[in-house]
């Protein structure tokens, strides 16, 4: 990598636009993620308490947002 | 606000809701509306892109592909990929073990009517002053294309990704009215 490639990659980490773009790619994913999950996890009979606690949240806040679906 | 809209409009935002229901998403995302726009080759919005040299089957694939990473775009994979983390990789994983397009987010039955995500709404409210400030009198189907280009999200990356810049769209629209 010359000097200028170099610096350019290492400015282009501090850009807090890719930072911030990451994040919320991150987040969207986890979403997505979360739902197949849970759906596969309802399609193997678990309950939405045994749900909740896998993923370290209320029974209510899971069934909430999953549930009727 | 609707009956300010061209035919043409009100025709993309009804494919949008269709398309929606069709693949049983759980809202109205951008990536319909831009989807949308591409089945009217004799839209506004059609003629407008093939104008700036896009191919619109190239803007429906890369929508598709931007669904089934669970609306994640180039752009987003590549900022996932700085941190290490190799979104492709994971897609694949996932339809492995749940079946294709299992992050797509769709196969839901629809309950009716589906709503429209934020992102929409706000590209909506976008195209109105897009078309405000560009003196135009109703909101066309190119109104929504230049919003879509505008509001961050995945439609606006895989326009960016084909070229299509909010300005270049802008320019087009100023030098017809």
């Amino acid at each position: 990598m010359t000097e200028a490639t170099d610096l350019a990659a290492k400015a282009g980490d501090a850009d807090p636009r890719v930072g911030l773009r990451a994040v919320a790619a991150l987040r969207r994913l986890l979403e997505r993620l979360e739902a197949v999950q849970v759906r596969s996890a309802r399609v193997h009979g678990w309950s939405w308490q045994e749900i909740a606690e896998e993923l370290g949240v209320s029974k209510q806040a899971v069934h909430k947002k999953y549930g009727r679906r | 606000m609707f009956e300010q809209f061209t035919k043409d409009a009100r025709a993309t935002v009804r494919e949008a809701v269709r398309d929606a229901t069709e693949l049983g998403s759980a809202e109205v995302d951008t990536l319909h509306v831009l989807v949308a726009l591409t089945r009217f080759p004799q839209g506004a919005a059609a003629r407008l892109l093939g104008g700036l040299g896009v191919a619109l089957d190239d803007v429906a694939a890369r929508a598709q592909l931007a669904r089934r990473r669970g609306g994640l775009s180039d752009a987003d994979a590549e900022a996932l990929g700085g941190l290490g983390i190799d979104v492709d990789h994971i897609v694949s994983r996932i339809e492995q073990e749940h079946g294709p397009h299992a992050l797509a987010g769709g196969g839901r039955r629809a309950r009716g009517h589906i709503p429209f995500g934020e992102q929409p709404k706000r590209v909506l409210e976008r195209c109105l002053r897009e078309v405000i400030m560009l003196g135009d009198r109703r909101i066309g189907s190119e109104h929504i294309l230049l919003a879509l280009a505008v509001v961050p999200g995945p439609a606006r990356d895989v326009l960016s990704g084909l070229g299509v810049s909010a300005e270049a769209v802008r320019a087009v629209l100023r030098r017809a009215s």
